[in-house]
C-alpha cells in the first residue's frame, strides 16, 4: 500500500429537450419557412430586441410587435479565436482559427453574437457591413444562421 | 438599504489554491477553508448559526454540493443557503451572509466558497447556457471578453503593453501571497505579449487560471464582534446588480458596465465615500482578464473614463501606489470560481485586520471588494476598520 492519490473518471452521454415557447417558436418557424429574421419591439422604450423574447427587462413590458430585421447589419465587435473551444452543439472542439462578432442587424437595437467567415484582422473593423449566411435546408433552430460574411453591395 | 445593526467579518480562512488539489476531495477542500476561518475567528462549530455556500456545481458535475460539503462547512443541523451565479457566486454569497447578520436574523454566519475546477468540465458548464440561442455560438469567457475588449480598444485606445502591465502587477503581487495559485515574481510585459493568442487581443498569460480552492469568512453581529475580535473588518456597504440575458443586449459592455457603475455608486454613498481613489486604502477587484481591470477602474470611478491606462502606467494601483489594487494577486493569479469572490472579501478583511504579512499594504481603514459574473453581473462590498 503506497500513498498514490487516485482520480475516479466518469463519462456521460445525455440528451435534453427544451421548450422554445411561443416567442422563439415563431422566430424559428419564420426562419425555417421564409428565411427571414424577426425581432420584437418594446412598446415602452421602443428598443427592438434580437433574439425576440416575451418581455423587455428594463421596462418589464410585454413585447407584442414583430419587426423584420437584417439580413444585413453592422459589425459592432469582433475577435479571431485561436483556442479550440468546446462547440456546445457537437461536444467537440471547434476548428481554429475562426472569427466571431457582435452584429447589429439593420432594424435591431441589440446585437447578435455569432461566427464570422473572416479571420483576417486586417479586414475586420468595427462598423464593417456584414450579412447573414443561412444553412440549407433550414431546420428551425438558431443553427439556421450559420454566421456572417462581409457584405459587398 | 436599511440594516438593523452593525456587523463585521471576524475571521477568514482559505486553502492553498492550485491547479489540481488531488490530495483532497471537494468536501475536504471545503473543510480546510472552514476550519481555518473558525480558528481565525476563535469560534467553535456550535458558535456558527447559519451557513452560506457558493459554488458552480455544473463545473464539477456534482449535484447538491450542500449535501456533500455541509459537514465540512460546519453546517449540520443549521440553515444552509447555496449561491450559484457564475463569477459572482462568491461575492453574492458574501453579500447573502452579510444580510443575514445585518437583518438581525443570525448572530454568526459562515460563508464558504469553493471550486475544484480540475475535477470537471468548466468549458462544458459554461457552454450549458441558454439552449435556444447562446449555446449555438458560445465561445466561453475568453471569446466573449475578446469581443467586448475590441469595443473597449475602439473607445479608449489602450495598448497591449498597458494591459500586460496589469498581469505583471497581479502575478508579482501573488508572489507575496502564500495561498495564490500562479506566483510569477519575474514575469515581464514582453513575456505576457509573447505568449500565444487565445482570442485576439487576449494572450494566454492575460487570462485567469483555472484553480482548485476554497475560502471562508465568518460574519458576526456587533455584540459578538466586539466580544471576540480585537480588530473586526466592519461591513459598511453591499450592493449587487444583474443585467439583461444576452451579451448582445449589453451596449458596449466593458465600456459602459452600467451594473458595476451603479453598484459602486450606491456602495460609496452608503459608506460616505466621495473620492474613491483618495479615500480607499486598498481594493480587491474581480479581474478575470487584463483589460477588465482597466475597464473596472473607470466603472469604479477611480479615474475619469479614458484614463485607466494612466493608473497602471504611473503605478497608482501598484503595492506602493496611492490605491493598491489586488495585493493578493487577484483572479488573474487564482480562480477557483465559486471561491473567487469570497477570496476577494477575505483578502479585503485581512488587509483591514492587518494580517496580510508580506502582502499587507499598510494601515487600512477602507477596503473595496468587487465581484463579476457571466456577462455583466456586479457585486460591491466595502469593509472598514471603523463601524461607521
Amino acid at each position: 500500500m503506497g500513498h498514490e492519490l487516485l482520480r475516479v473518471p466518469l463519462t456521460l452521454n445525455l440528451t435534453w429537450r427544451y421548450a422554445a415557447g411561443r416567442s422563439f417558436s415563431r422566430f424559428f418557424r419564420t426562419l425555417r419557412e421564409e428565411g427571414r429574421i424577426l425581432g420584437r419591439r418594446c412598446p415602452g422604450c421602443r428598443r427592438v430586441y434580437l433574439p425576440p423574447r416575451p418581455l423587455c427587462g428594463d421596462c418589464f413590458r410585454r413585447l407584442e410587435e414583430w419587426v423584420p430585421v437584417g439580413p444585413q447589419g453592422t459589425l459592432r465587435a469582433f475577435t479571431v479565436v485561436h483556442f479550440p473551444f468546446l462547440d456546445p452543439t457537437t461536444g467537440r472542439p471547434r476548428p481554429v482559427p475562426f472569427g466571431m462578432g457582435l452584429v447589429q442587424l439593420d432594424g435591431a437595437d441589440t446585437t447578435v453574437n455569432h461566427y464570422l467567415d473572416e479571420t483576417d484582422l486586417g479586414r475586420l473593423r468595427i462598423g464593417l457591413r456584414v450579412e447573414a449566411v443561412f444553412r440549407e435546408p433550414r431546420e428551425g433552430t438558431m443553427g439556421d444562421i450559420r454566421g456572417f460574411r462581409v457584405f459587398v453591395s | 438599504m436599511k440594516w438593523r445593526r452593525r456587523f463585521a467579518i471576524i475571521g477568514t480562512g482559505q486553502t492553498r489554491h492550485g491547479r489540481q488539489r488531488d490530495d483532497v476531495s471537494q468536501p475536504e477542500l471545503v473543510r480546510e477553508a472552514a476550519r481555518r476561518a473558525l480558528e481565525d475567528a476563535e469560534l467553535h462549530v456550535g458558535d456558527i448559526e447559519a451557513v452560506v455556500l457558493a459554488n458552480m456545481e455544473l463545473f464539477e458535475g456534482r449535484a447538491f454540493p450542500e449535501l456533500w460539503c455541509a459537514e465540512g462547512a460546519a453546517a449540520l443541523g443549521k440553515p444552509v443557503l447555496k449561491i450559484a451565479t457564475g463569477g459572482t457566486s462568491g461575492t453574492s454569497g458574501a453579500i447573502a451572509g452579510a444580510l443575514q447578520v445585518a437583518s438581525g436574523v443570525f448572530e454568526t454566519v459562515l460563508v464558504v466558497g469553493f471550486e475544484k475546477q480540475s475535477e470537471g468540465q468548466t468549458a462544458a458548464g459554461m457552454a450549458l447556457t441558454d439552449p435556444l440561442w447562446d449555446r449555438h455560438v458560445a465561445s466561453a469567457a475568453i471569446g466573449n471578453f475578446a469581443l467586448s475588449i475590441s469595443q473597449y480598444l475602439h473607445a479608449r485606445g489602450v495598448t497591449p503593453e498597458q494591459a500586460a502591465r496589469v498581469v505583471v502587477k497581479a502575478r508579482r503581487n501573488a508572489a507575496n501571497n502564500p495561498y495564490a495559485h500562479l506566483q510569477q515574481p519575474e514575469l515581464t510585459v514582453e513575456q505576457v505579449l509573447a505568449s500565444r493568442v487565445l482570442a485576439w487581443p487576449i494572450h494566454l498569460l492575460e487570462m485567469c487560471p483555472t484553480s482548485d480552492g476554497a475560502c471562508a469568512v465568518v460574519y458576526a453581529s456587533e455584540a459578538v464582534a466586539r466580544r471576540r475580535c480585537p480588530r473586526p473588518a466592519w461591513v459598511r456597504a453591499v450592493a449587487t446588480r444583474h443585467d439583461q440575458p444576452y451579451i448582445g443586449d449589453l451596449d458596449d459592455r466593458l465600456v459602459k458596465m452600467r451594473t458595476l457603475r451603479s453598484a459602486a455608486r450606491e456602495a460609496y454613498r452608503e459608506a460616505g465615500i466621495r473620492e474613491p481613489l483618495r479615500e480607499l486604502d486598498v481594493a480587491e477587484i474581480y479581474e478575470p482578464v487584463s483589460y477588465a481591470e482597466l475597464a473596472w477602474y473607470e466603472a469604479l470611478d477611480l479615474c475619469p473614463d479614458g484614463e485607466a491606462a494612466r493608473l497602471i502606467e504611473d503605478g497608482v494601483t501598484a503595492m506602493d501606489g496611492e490605491l493598491p489594487v489586488n495585493p493578493s494577486g487577484g483572479v488573474l493569479s487564482t480562480n477557483p470560481v465559486g471561491a473567487s469572490g469570497v477570496i476577494r472579501t477575505a483578502e479585503a478583511a485581512i488587509q483591514v485586520q492587518g494580517k496580510g504579512g508580506k502582502r499587507q499594504v499598510g494601515d487600512v481603514h477602507l477596503a473595496l471588494v468587487t465581484g463579476y459574473g457571466v456577462y455583466a453581473w456586479s457585486d460591491v462590498l466595502i469593509l472598514s476598520s471603523r463601524p461607521g
